[in-house]
């Protein structure tokens, strides 16, 4: 794939609002994707994921504000002009017509000759490894044959924008960690620029180039899957992206953090006030193990609460005065045993705690 | 032990679904096939002056029927008149149908509420209503020829009939359409609409045909209707509208040919059995 040094923007949302009825539900967002990539937008359920993808599409009217794609501005343009293709949560195949017809739905409608339309349809098939199912009703394919069908038939009119409304959903895990891989590598090939909507993390944060997190309506952070996760723009983004723990803080008039009955280190610093302190369980670990010789800016007492063995890991819960802790720890032959009651020290680097403002109080 | 030794005895399903269909089986033997058999049994026997059925057998009625062009004239305009009324009822249905389907809430119920309530006055008051409306000096004729039209004249020919009919037929159609637009799934059009289907070519590849088989149901429905609809042809058509309906009448009560009436019977079902072959023949092909 080439890679230009400034990658061209593709589609821009600009101050986009959208109400139903006398309910707002978002009220102004802004966003910019470029060419070639693939974004998520990663939200809890109600957050406008959806919403957004349809005023896109057109299917919605914003009530305010600007989409443009490519330079032009289709905010206007009715929804068989926008040539965008758009694969459905319940995938809406075509209940009428046969696994074939549907894929050449789109070349029709574009008024490709029947001939050409077929062998489209037929190598959109291929790519989707269901050539052999093309004479098939929808209603005779299993929930996986169902959203390759809408994939195919999304892609096979190269539309300028590719969006995917939670096409995972209603797959078993097996067959959705396969679609990731596969939705993703057609996308990779054909270089469409895809919106990809879901609730699920472990989708956004493996499968796209950059991920929204969205909440009520509003970009909270807008930034790679690293980002995102590296360094939350806020609290919201840290606890929904990856599991954290959440302290109660506060910042003194000096400058000085202080959580967990002492003072800590953080690389982030804000205004003096009540904080919120987040710390993501494997970023601790437990002091004084054999062989253990990380540093630790952050060192905190606490007593073992409870212990539950994953295999690859263990997960600890230590109470550190009113709070309790979260510290996941990859397991070790050579570890040391640490049993409930056990007094231990917790250890973890100014970079990993992340502070943001506010947290009650 | 097996757990279902110590059960009571059960239904085995055959036994359960032959108790379940005995009543309706009953109730359309002694109310349906009995009189129809009976019928067919008619249309075999000699009719007397009076009203009299001489209980011979003869081909005469048949013979006469299929022999006459009259009849055969009969035959023909009822099902090509019912044929067009069912057309036309559906065309004027189909977008109320559609409209009643998508909307929703308060405003939905009220709309049934108007489509079904014409069902709640039975036919001959809404002929009537209609024969006030469409007579020679009645309001539309009036109207016509008031923005300086030739005054058509609607009453007491096909016109009025073909008019009343579609009207009264209209809620059949429409409550059939609406049971067979179950399949209709919005996100199935919007995904039309993206893939580049304009709104009429979204109606015409993806709308009409999933809602084929409420079509199909609906024309059946009415055009069974249309054909047995005696009361309306009659008074509408002023005497002068010859149907297969409005003959059986005349036969039955007026004539009292008795066996007649039952061959002219018999052979309305028959149209109807070819109708119902028509239907499951679409059907067919539509799954
Ligand atoms: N047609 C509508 N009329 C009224 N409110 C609506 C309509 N569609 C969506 N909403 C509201 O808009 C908000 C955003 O909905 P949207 O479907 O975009 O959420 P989402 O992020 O896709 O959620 P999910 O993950 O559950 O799919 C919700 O609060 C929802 O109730
Ligand atoms: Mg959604």
């Amino acid at each position: 794939m080439p890679v230009s040094s400034a990658p061209e923007e593709h589609l821009r949302l600009q101050n986009i609002g959208v109400s139903f009825g006398n309910v707002n539900v978002i009220p102004s967002l802004d966003l910019s994707v470029r060419k070639g990539e693939m974004v998520a937008f990663l939200g809890p359920s109600g957050c406008g994921k959806t919403t957004t993808l349809r005023i896109i599409a057109g299917l919605n009217t914003p009530s305010r504000g600007h989409i443009v794609v490519g330079g032009r501005d289709i905010t206007r343009l009715p929804i068989h002009d926008r040539d965008i293709g758009m694969v459905f949560q319940s995938y809406a195949l075509f209940p009428h017509m046969n696994v074939s017809r549907n894929v050449q739905f789109g070349l029709q409608m574009r008024n490709v000759s029947g001939r050409e339309a077929e062998e489209r349809a037929g190598r959109a098939l291929e790519m989707v490894q269901l050539s052999h199912l093309a004479h098939r009703k929808p209603k005779e394919l299993s929930g996986g044959q169902q959203q390759r069908v809408a994939l195919a038939r999304a892609l096979v009119i190269q539309p300028s924008i590719l969006l995917l409304d939670e096409p995972l959903s209603n797959l078993d895990a097996k067959l959705r960690d396969e679609m990731r891989v596969q939705i993703r590598a057609l996308q990779q090939e054909s270089g469409i620029t895809a919106v990809f909507v879901t609730h699920d993390q472990v989708e956004a944060l493996s499968m796209c180039d950059r991920v929204v997190v969205m909440r009520n309506g509003h970009v909270e952070q807008f930034g790679t899957p690293t980002e995102v996760y590296e360094r939350p723009a806020t609290a919201f983004v840290a606890n929904f992206v990856g599991r954290t723990n959440k302290l109660k803080g506060k910042i003194g008039s000096d400058g000085v953090l202080s959580a967990a009955g002492q003072q800590l280190h953080s690389a982030t610093t804000v205004a003096p006030g009540a904080v919120e302190v987040l710390v993501r369980p494997h970023r601790i670990h437990l002091q004084g193990q054999a062989g253990d010789t990380r540093e630790a800016d952050n060192k905190v007492k606490g007593t073992v609460s409870g212990l539950t063995f994953v295999g690859d890991l263990v997960q600890y819960g230590v109470r550190v005065g009113d709070d309790e802790i979260v510290v996941e720890e990859a397991t070790r032959r050579e570890r040391r045993p640490v049993g409930v009651g056990d007094s231990v020290v917790l250890g973890w680097s100014a970079e990993d705690t992340l502070v943001y403002p506010g947290g009650g109080q | 032990m097996s757990a279902a030794a110590t059960l009571p005895r059960q239904w085995r399903n055959g036994e359960l679904a032959v108790m379940l269909l005995l009543p309706i089986a009953l109730i359309n033997a002694i109310g349906f096939i009995l009189p129809v058999l009976n019928l067919a049994r008619y249309s075999f026997n000699k009719s007397r002056i009076g009203g009299g059925i001489e209980n011979v057998f003869t081909w005469d009625n048949w013979a006469g029927l299929l022999s006459d062009p009259f009849y055969l004239e009969l035959v023909f305009n009822s099902v090509w008149i019912s044929l067009a009324i069912t057309l036309t009822t559906l065309v004027v249905s189909y977008p109320i149908a559609l409209y009643l389907h998508r909307s929703t809430g308060s405003w939905r119920t009220f709309l049934t509420v108007l489509v079904i309530s014409p069902l709640l006055t039975s036919a001959v008051v809404r002929t009537y209503g209609w024969i006030a409306i469409l007579v020679d000096d009645g309001p539309v004729v009036s109207a016509i020829k008031a923005v300086g039209l030739p005054a058509p004249s609607l009453m007491f020919n096909i016109k009025g009939v073909f008019i009343g009919l579609t009207e009264i037929l209209m809620p059949y159609m429409i409550l059939a359409l609406m049971a067979g637009f179950g399949r209709l799934d919005p996100r199935v059009e919007e995904a039309a609409r993206t893939l580049g289907a304009t709104p009429s070519r979204t109606f015409l590849k993806v709308i009409l045909p999933l809602t084929l088989p409420g079509i199909a149901l609906g024309c059946l429905l009415c055009f069974v209707l249309a054909v047995s609809s005696f009361i309306t042809p009659k008074l509408m058509g002023g005497g002068r509208v010859f149907l297969l309906a409005t003959e059986i009448y005349d036969q039955a009560i007026v004539t009292l040919n008795w066996p007649l009436a039952s061959t002219l019977s018999i052979l309305v079902l028959i149209v109807f059995g070819a109708a119902l072959w028509a239907y499951s023949a679409v059907l067919r092909r539509l799954d």
